[in-house]
């Protein structure tokens, strides 16, 4: 039996709001340098009339830029040695690294520039797992996006394994 | 005009054409400013060395990002993505071929919507993420 990875004030924080709310308006440019940048030259991205003749209101997103167009400014003072923010939404725990595991998003209505988007982040779970190099701890943060009209219209889990 | 899958023929084992993906320093850099993401091992080699990683390291999200234009592009501008989930099992390097595979493992007619099963891989054919996909497509 291993020693617990996990401080028992962090696993009271389980269901807390870590991050938000914040919301942003979603902006065409920060949208299209995005795309670009993964290199989806899709046109409902791009030209208004395509996006129309697809069902969409105005040009859509691609999917997960949601989750960047809500990225506060930050002074470049916060920054650590790694290159990452001093971050106030992070969970204490007694491990030397955090790996990115994986996401699981649901779409639930379309997201389209000019859209008012407001992300919250919950600590949705937190536990300790052996595995074959021994123990480790999944975490898993949970955004929900809303926008103007208060419809829910993505969720995603984010998965970090730390050990 | 391009033909995309109809709900009305497709069928569990259809395929979706293969992409290829390989990002260098300058399209990582990109992805590092249009995500707002500073993170050191994205741009700086001997940080992320010193870190212990091969090389300058893929994003995560931008992994995740090729993984819904596979889907888009194939699926075309009249379907819905659903929902996606993938794990990321190691690491990308800069530089790296990496390929995108995948197929539909069930098909629900009665809500309109099919299931894929979506590997990304490198080179030598090993498994950097596993992912699943639910999409809408159109009906014919």
């Amino acid at each position: 039996m291993s020693s617990s990875l996990i401080p028992p004030e962090s696993l009271a924080r389980v269901g807390e709001i870590l991050a938000g709310p914040v919301t942003v308006r979603i902006d065409r440019r920060e949208s299209q340098r995005y795309a670009y940048a993964v290199g989806d030259l899709n046109p409902i991205y791009f030209d208004d009339a395509s996006a129309k003749a697809a069902g969409y209101r105005t040009l859509t997103i691609p999917p997960l830029f949601i989750t960047h167009a809500l990225v506060a400014p930050e002074p470049a003072s916060k920054l650590r040695t790694d290159g990452l923010y001093e971050d106030s939404a992070s969970v204490a725990l007694e491990v030397a690294r955090m790996m990115f595991g994986g996401e699981e998003w649901d779409f639930l209505e379309p997201v389209c520039v000019g859209d008012e988007i407001t992300g919250t982040t919950r600590l949705l779970d937190l536990d300790q797992k052996e595995g074959k190099k021994g123990p480790f701890v999944r975490l898993v943060r949970e955004t929900t996006f809303t926008n103007q009209d208060g419809q829910v219209v993505a969720r995603s889990r984010q998965i970090g394994i730390a050990r | 005009m391009t033909n995309y899958p109809k709900m009305a023929t497709i069928k569990v084992g259809d395929e979706l054409p293969a992409m290829h993906k390989r990002a260098e320093e300058a399209e990582l850099f990109l992805y590092s400013a249009a995500s707002f993401n500073p993170h050191r091992i994205h741009y700086d080699r001997a940080y992320a060395t010193y870190e212990g990683h091969e090389d300058i390291v893929v994003h995560g999200p931008l992994q995740g990002s090729w993984l819904t234009q596979f889907i888009t592009d194939w699926a075309g501008p009249n379907a819905r993505l659903l929902s996606v989930q993938w794990q990321n099992r190691a690491s990308a390097f800069v530089a790296e071929e990496l390929y995108f595979s995948g197929s539909v493992i069930s098909v629900d007619q009665v809500n309109g919507s099919v299931e894929l099963e979506i590997y990304e891989r490198k080179e030598d054919g090993s498994v950097l993420m596993p992912a699943k996909a639910t999409v809408k497509l159109e009906q014919s």
